[in-house]
């Protein structure tokens, strides 16, 4: 029906999402939730035009309605042929889980928050406020097109996630910390304990009520591992989503093989890590992922491809094909995306600074396709003289993309990955990314601080 | 796609989740129900690229019981569904603590006309497919015409129609019909690798008010056009002028930390400040739900506590915060018909326009500044710092001489509240959270 009017595709995404929640303040379980999401989409796609209908009434009229909104893209033509579906091999399962949580008692899973609640609020008396939350969902998808493609995946995901402020002498700060991924409650014991996420949330609260005025300027930047990966995720990554390179709008649109940065600077997105918050077993448009080279020693490799996309440009899928929900078209969007680890001594690429900023947490940043990026640091240090100083307070940087990336000095061999706990958003709709990096100095960079 | 009366059918399934809540045991109950459906077109280069027509429901509700607090939410409105997550709610708040303040609010008894706010546009459901595909055909074309244009995002029209229902077990029933338009395009201009981009958007209740695609077209390419070949500029602390647009994020700056539920929660530099100064007398801003045909206005919020108009900064005295019903009694101050969900939204909430004209405020300045876009974030309100990454117009001698690239501003909030020396007359209520042009003495302007 939804090939009534012609068109290249169809294809039907169908969602059942269940998600529950616990929030611990003032010393007290406050409120706790569960959501069910459930619905179906179906998409047509004709030559680049696409229509797009949902719905979350699985009546037969309702199904017919969705059908033939999303037809109405096209004006005349052929229909493609349905073909027989197979489906889709994707890696082995990613998720390899011992205790999941949506199947998790509730008693349990208010022990974890409590553990993280009280940690954290035993770290000093100077922390006046706390609140964690617990979060946890496990979305099934199924995905079928009349190329015969179809695929199944069932996505688990947890975070854990606290919040501290802490005061001195009238001023406030605030902390954050958390962990999680696809994996079961299991991860809270062995890797990330609720004791170390409450503490470090502590910490960083503790840290700001004691840090400088970050400087204003022009001046050399290194980033520590993990967190600050925040930056490829913004100056690279983004820009190299095949949607935007398909439209031209994006600066690396003509510079597949061309070099871009730093020989120094390999780049890779790779949605087939186990257990990682970005992972899946097949994209949610049925396509099994792969590990993505994008930046090649400072070349531009691939761009990430969507289905739309790789037709258009004749370029082969990698399984980026992403979307929020059933009610919601999949783009081009990035898994885990993370700088190789290279050669450098940490120490030594501190050592090389004379005056600059260590950029350590980060709250996020914002690209626009001319190359212009952001990323807002939440903690970090002051660089004199080759030693970390005074910590200093909330600064944005400001950069042109392929001007920092040319500028990337050193890459240290310390690669680790930021909080598994950030989300990502475009043409509004997010999805759970990670990202990652080893120390990096960039030689110069605008910082916006106010000193 | 058109909805099929729907009005009462929402109305009884917000009213079952109630009974059906208290059946199980709960001392109060409230349910939402929305039903909306959508449609939009995006058409770039003249051809049309995306068009979604769908329609979907949501409910959402929550069980208190013995003051113990219980959510959940659902798309999946199967009756089995639904009555698993109100048995699993009423369950499940059992194993919160009591908490004094938990609780409905008591019955609104001040009903607000909601004919006289004018939310809905009737004719929004009557407008065809192609009419509406050819207005945003039609401003991108405007706009390409333009050979500066090197590039475009393309145009979009959005038509949204909502109803929303509530139901509470404190004997409240209240329902709403409001629609939603708007007309958008991005662009770019430049060669590769010196692109600069902006957009512009003309969004309203009602359909015949969009601003006609010649207007939306010409200020997306004024705005792109006038930042190419920019500079940057070295640091220094110079006066900044905010457009409009950039006034609306420092007034949702101000939202962020004069909310109830950041006050209670300490997670504001403004939580006890009340009745103190924090701006400059030129400073009046308002929450108001009331306003007719404004993007910000509804009866009542998800508690079903009537909206109203409230002064929270008057002439730079900060009278009040915004509550929910929970934010007010933590805080023994009234609510005042903000909640959403389980917290708490802005209404119409803008700053109080001034008599300036904009040219006026330029044609004030020695040295500046004019802010048009800012990215990132880089918003605290813990502390009221702010930092981002901003581009704007650099003004000498009154006149715009030059645009400026990949700066950063950076300040506290409360600093620019007591150090704007002058409002603009420009407030439009474009978006529900604004504010017109306002100048501010000096802020760090971060460069070379």
């Amino acid at each position: 029906m939804a090939l009534s009017r012609g068109g290249d595709i169809s294809e039907i995404y169908s969602e059942y999402r269940i998600t529950s929640f616990i929030i611990m303040e003032e010393d007290i379980i406050k409120e706790t939730g569960e959501s069910v999401s459930s619905g179906l989409g179906i998409r047509v796609i004709s030559g680049e035009k696409t229509g797009y209908s949902y719905t979350n009434d699985f009546s037969a009229d309702r199904l017919r309605r969705a059908a033939l909104a999303a037809a109405a893209i096209v004006q005349a033509g052929k229909s493609a042929r349905l073909s027989r579906f197979k489906p889709a091999a994707g890696p082995e399962n990613l998720y390899p889980l011992v205790r999941p949580a949506h199947q998790a008692s509730l008693q349990d899973k208010i022990e974890l928050v409590r553990r993280a609640y009280s940690s954290c609020q035993k770290a000093d008396p100077k922390i006046k406020k706390v609140k964690v939350l617990l979060q946890d969902n496990v979305q099934h998808i199924s995905v079928v097109n009349s190329e015969g493609w179809s695929g199944y995946d069932a996505r688990p995901q947890v975070k854990l996630i606290c919040t501290a402020v802490a005061e001195k002498s009238g001023r406030r700060e605030y902390g954050f910390s958390g962990g999680g991924g696809r994996v079961g409650l299991e991860y809270f014991e062995k890797t990330l304990s609720p004791e170390r996420i409450g503490h470090e949330a502590a910490a960083e609260a503790l840290l700001l009520l004691e840090a400088v005025e970050a400087p204003a300027g022009e001046m050399p930047v290194v980033l520590a591992p993990g967190h600050a990966g925040v930056l490829v995720h913004e100056a690279v990554g983004h820009l190299l989503e095949a949607d935007f390179n398909r439209k031209k709008t994006s600066i690396f649109w003509d510079k597949l093989g061309q070099r871009v940065g730093s020989s120094l600077l390999t780049i890779y997105d790779d949605p087939t890590i186990p257990s990682f918050r970005g992972s899946y077993c097949i994209d949610d448009e049925g396509t099994p992922p792969r590990k993505t080279l994008l930046i090649d020693r400072g070349v531009v490799c691939s761009f990430l491809q969507d289905r739309l996309s790789s037709r258009l440009m004749g370029l082969p899928l990698t399984g980026h094909g992403r979307r929020q929900d059933y009610t919601c078209i999949p783009i081009p969007r990035m898994s885990n995306t993370y700088v190789d680890r290279g050669q450098d001594d940490p120490q030594d690429i501190i050592k090389s600074v004379v005056k600059g900023i260590y950029a350590e947490k980060f709250e996020g940043g914002q690209v626009e396709d001319s190359g212009k990026f952001t990323f807002s640091i939440s903690a970090g240090y002051l660089i004199e003289e080759g030693r970390l100083t005074a910590p200093i307070r909330q600064a944005t940087l400001i950069g042109t993309n392929i001007d920092i990336l040319q500028k990337i000095e050193r890459v240290g061999a310390d690669l680790s990955f930021s909080l598994q706990t950030g989300t990502c958003s475009k043409d509004g709709q997010e999805v759970p990314v990670t990202d990652g990096c080893p120390t990096i100095k960039i030689s110069r960079m605008t910082v916006g601080g106010r000193s | 796609m058109r909805r099929e009366a729907p009005r009462d059918s929402l109305v009884a399934l917000a009213e079952r989740i109630v009974n059906l809540g208290k059946r199980y045991g709960a001392d109060e109950a409230e349910a939402t129900v929305s039903d909306g459906c959508e449609f939009s077109v995006d058409v770039r280069h003249g051809e049309v690229e995306n068009l979604v027509e769908a329609g979907s429901r949501f409910l959402s509700f929550r069980v208190i019981k013995d003051q113990r607090t219980a959510q959940a939410a659902s798309s999946d409105l199967q009756d089995e569904t639904l009555r698993r997550l109100v048995e699993n709610a009423v369950r499940r708040a059992a194993f919160g603590n009591r908490d004094e303040c938990a609780g409905l609010p008591p019955l609104s008894l001040e009903p607000v006309d909601i004919a006289s706010l004018r939310l809905f546009d009737p004719q929004v459901a009557e407008i065809q497919t192609d009419q509406k595909i050819g207005l945003a055909r039609e401003t991108e074309r405007i706009a390409l015409e333009d050979r500066r244009i090197t590039n475009s995002h393309g145009a979009s029209l959005i038509t949204d129609e909502v109803t929303t229902v509530l139901a509470s077990s404190n004997g409240f029933v209240g329902s709403y019909d409001q629609t939603f338009c708007s007309l958008s395009l991005g662009l770019q201009a430049g060669e590769t690798d010196e692109k600069v981009e902006d957009s512009w958007v003309s969004v309203d209740r009602f359909f015949q008010n969009l601003e006609p695609p010649e207007t939306v077209a010409r200020k997306a390419v004024e705005r792109t056009v006038r930042q190419l070949h920019p500079r940057k500029i070295r640091t220094q602390e110079v006066a900044v002028i905010f457009e409009p647009g950039m006034t609306d994020w420092l007034v949702g700056f101000l939202f962020a930390c004069v909310s109830g539920v950041a006050v209670y929660q300490k997670t504001t530099f403004l939580a006890e400040r009340l009745g103190e100064r924090i701006g400059n007398e030129k400073i009046t801003v308002i929450d108001d739900g009331l306003t007719p045909g404004k993007l910000g206005s509804r009866p009542f919020d998800s508690e079903g506590v009537a909206c109203r108009r409230t002064v929270v900064l008057d002439q730079g005295i900060l009278r009040s915060f915004l509550c929910n019903t929970y934010a007010g009694r933590k805080l023994n101050l009234p609510t005042t018909g903000n909640a959403e969900g389980s917290g708490v939204a802005p209404n119409n909430f803008f700053l109080l326009a001034g008599s300036a004209t904009p040219q006026e405020i330029i044609a004030s300045t020695e040295k500046g500044l004019i802010l048009t876009r800012t990215i990132g974030h880089g918003l605290n309100p813990v502390s009221g710092d702010f930092s981002r990454g901003a581009f704007g117009l650099w003004v000498e001698g009154g006149e715009v001489a030059f645009p400026v690239a990949e700066v950063t501003i950076s300040g506290n909030l409360e600093q620019v509240l007591r150090n704007i020396e002058i409002v603009g007359n420009d407030l439009d209520f474009r978006a529900p959270v604004c504010g017109p042009t306002v100048k501010v003495a000096a802020l760090t302007v971060a460069g070379e």
